[in-house]
């Protein structure tokens, strides 16, 4: 099955940023796993060693169980790494889902991308 | 324990069928389903939050359906149908992954909930999401196996919160 999935990776102050587009299933699972690669390649390039990776799931619209294993794996691998994971541009109901399976315990959520960049600046 | 008779209703009356469809066990098919059943119930009253809760569930079952009912065979077909029963609306998701399948449903298989503190550690594999996502999305989830034809109903119902949620 051909992914919709898609990843940009960026870096800001202290961060790699993961923004994501489409469906966040188990297709995603190279993607996600690339862009987390990149996203903490690219900041290291830069110089720094990002201490935060931020899930933008703003154009995202659909999350399966299979997509809430895959991000639960992204999750283990920055808590293995020392590095914090926050996530923004969910839906209502993903948060919900967030919430419901604990996630939200371990990932911090912003509304937005600005606000959760402005946030880690302080 | 597998239930094996059809779930009832609280509201008394005669159920209507709104919708029965079928799609082939291919992977991805669930978003048909939740899409079409979606459409079926968006003007009976649910909230978008309740809306939103159902599509989950929906296409979580049929995945498992697909998945572990009919093993990914395309010719084997899911089942839905989508009926309303008073302040009710069910849906029913049936594959032919006989009496496994509705073991499973139930966690016989593997009775541990998934836990994201295990997951984290390497106790618990990361997935296996699928029927704890299903359990807290609706208001009521039955299973019932019939030979190789196994049944998850699931059940939302219409004009009010459940679960203490804000709608």
């Amino acid at each position: 099955m051909a992914s919709t999935c898609e990843a940009t990776t960026r870096v800001v102050p202290g961060a790699a940023v993961i923004e994501l587009s489409g469906e966040v299933d188990g297709s995603a699972a190279a993607v996600l796993t690339a862009a987390y690669q990149n996203a903490v390649n690219e900041a290291t390039d830069n110089g720094s060693t990002p201490s935060t990776v931020v899930l933008d799931f703003g154009a995202v619209d659909y999350i399966n169980s299979t997509g809430i294993a895959l991000i639960v794996s992204v999750l283990a691998r920055a808590r293995a790494e020392r590095r914090k994971v926050v996530a923004c541009g969910l839906s209502a109901h993903y948060r919900e889902i967030f919430d419901i399976t604990r996630l939200s315990d371990f990932i911090e959520l912003f509304p937005d991308l600005d606000e959760a960049i402005n946030q880690l600046a302080h | 324990m597998t239930q094996v008779a059809r779930p009832t209703p609280g509201a008394p009356g005669t159920p209507r069928r709104l919708d029965a469809f079928t799609l082939a066990s291919e992977p991805g098919n669930e978003r048909l389903a939740l899409a079409r059943v979606a459409g079926t119930v968006k003007d009976l009253g649910l909230s978008e939050a309740r809306l939103e809760r159902l599509k989950t569930a929906v296409a979580e079952a049929t995945m498992n359906a697909i998945e572990h009912g009919n093993g990914n065979r395309a010719e084997i077909p899911v089942e839905i149908e989508v009926t309303q029963d008073g302040d009710d609306i069910i849906v029913a998701i049936s594959d032919q992954g006989g009496q496994a399948q509705a073991e499973a449903a139930h966690g016989e298989g593997d009775p541990e909930e998934p836990d994201l503190l295990k997951k984290l550690d390497g106790e618990q594999t990361p997935r296996g999401w699928g029927l704890f996502l299903i359990r807290n999305m609706v208001d009521a989830m039955n299973v019932t196996t019939d030979g190789q034809r196994h049944t998850i109903w699931l059940t939302m119902r219409t004009g009010g919160a459940a679960h203490g949620e804000h709608v």
